[in-house]
């Protein structure tokens, strides 16, 4: 028989299960050594426990300040990325609809008529295409996505210059409009000029 | 209507969901145990507060992260582990994060000595458990003063069980040879 069965620490500090705390307790019925062994360790234990634990010197509390409050939806979303498991949860949920929804869209059509081969065949041919009709076919999407980006582009220019033309030409009439308003202006003038130099020869008829 | 007590697990939820007054609660219940905790590793009254403070603290703003309530005590340790170790590594910046260790204070705190014990043999163990390494007087202020299982100390201590009890038993060791002395003495 092993002397101790278990270590009397692990008993000492409650730490065994109990069966072995059973083997353990009738070992010592039997056992001297392991009872002196025990009661040293019963006597370091209680020396320990003269130590008594102190009072906080300041009991600690915290006051709920509503302006720094998260709201509840942020709560909700904090606890939801601090959580792993929702969020590992979340994730799983997110993949398996993607899954599903890949699954669903890829699948062949139901066979129905004469049209069912045509339907078929559609993802076995997809399934036979080669690198470079592949290549041909992206070529081509470019291509045509260019030559929409360029259209769009001149189309946007055309009418721009449009509008610039017709800023000038608006411009152009104002500016005419003003010489002619100047020319008028300074024709008055001029009139006024000559009537006033033939006033005071007037004035001096009439007295 | 039917009367329980309220749980620290309640509290908890209570306080994840922003309720202070759960939180309030729950501090209450523990400020005393982690103040010891940390008083018995420091070594030092205002740090051994200044840190409660600070684990209380940051305990709230993580609460959410906790998925398990009933693992609040060994998280709880953590933080106040962390955070001690993070006070002496600043204090001390030099030491790498492993060799850190709690300043020496040089006259051994006879913590809470007192009442049915002569205060002789309070001074004799806290002079015994201030010559132990800070890993060994961690165990044993975790495993006797606090009571944590193994596999908590584990936890808190983010290390193997083996190793926790190997530091546990050499200090056991070390503290029963330390104190033969005093209780041959008859203060026992």
């Amino acid at each position: 028989m092993m002397c101790p069965p278990f270590d009397l620490r692990d008993y000492l500090l409650k730490e065994l299960s109990g069966a072995e705390q059973s083997a353990v307790e009738s070992h010592l019925k039997g056992c001297a050594a392991c009872r002196e062994q025990l009661a040293q360790l019963r006597a370091t234990e209680a020396a320990l426990f003269s130590l008594r634990d102190e009072e906080i010197p300041q009991r600690i509390a915290f006051v709920s300040d509503k302006i720094f409050e998260p709201s509840p939806f942020r709560r909700w979303l904090a606890a939801f990325w601090g959580s792993t498991a929702r969020l590992g949860f979340a994730s799983a949920a997110m993949l398996s609809v993607a899954i599903a929804f890949s699954a669903w869209h890829r699948a062949p059509a139901p066979a129905t008529g004469t049209g069912a081969a045509a339907q078929t065949a559609v993802p076995a041919q997809s399934a036979t295409l080669t690198r470079e009709q592949i290549d041909q076919r992206i070529q081509q999407a470019v291509v045509k996505a260019v030559a929409e980006v360029e259209n769009r582009s001149a189309e946007k220019t055309r009418l721009e210059l449009a509008e610039y033309r017709q800023t000038a030409e608006d411009a152009r009439r104002q500016l005419i409009l003003a010489a002619a308003e100047l020319d008028k202006s300074q024709r008055r003038n001029q009139l006024l000029r000559v009537m006033a130099m033939s006033q005071p020869d007037t004035a001096g008829e009439a007295k | 209507m039917i009367f329980r007590a309220v749980e620290d697990t309640d509290l908890i939820r209570q306080a994840a969901r922003g309720n202070v007054e759960s939180y309030n609660l729950l501090v209450s219940r523990w400020e005393k145990r982690v103040y010891n905790y940390l008083l018995r590793i420091t070594a030092n009254r205002e740090d051994a507060l200044d840190l409660t403070q600070d684990v209380f603290l940051k305990a709230y703003q993580n609460l959410r992260k906790l998925d398990d309530p009933e693992r609040f005590a060994p998280w709880l340790y953590r933080i106040a582990h962390n955070e001690a170790y993070s006070m002496f590594r600043k204090r001390r910046p030099e030491a790498d994060a492993e060799e850190v260790e709690p300043e020496s204070t040089g006259a051994a705190i006879p913590v809470g000595g007192c009442g049915v014990f002569p205060i002789e043999l309070s001074l004799a163990v806290a002079s015994a458990l201030e010559r132990l390494s800070p890993d060994q007087r961690e165990a044993v202020v975790l495993k006797i003063y606090q009571g944590f299982k193994f596999e908590e100390m584990a936890a808190i201590l983010q290390c193997p069980v083996s190793t926790i009890k190997s530091r546990l038993y050499t200090a056991l060791e070390l503290l029963k040879a330390d104190l033969a002395p005093v209780k041959a003495r008859g203060v026992s």
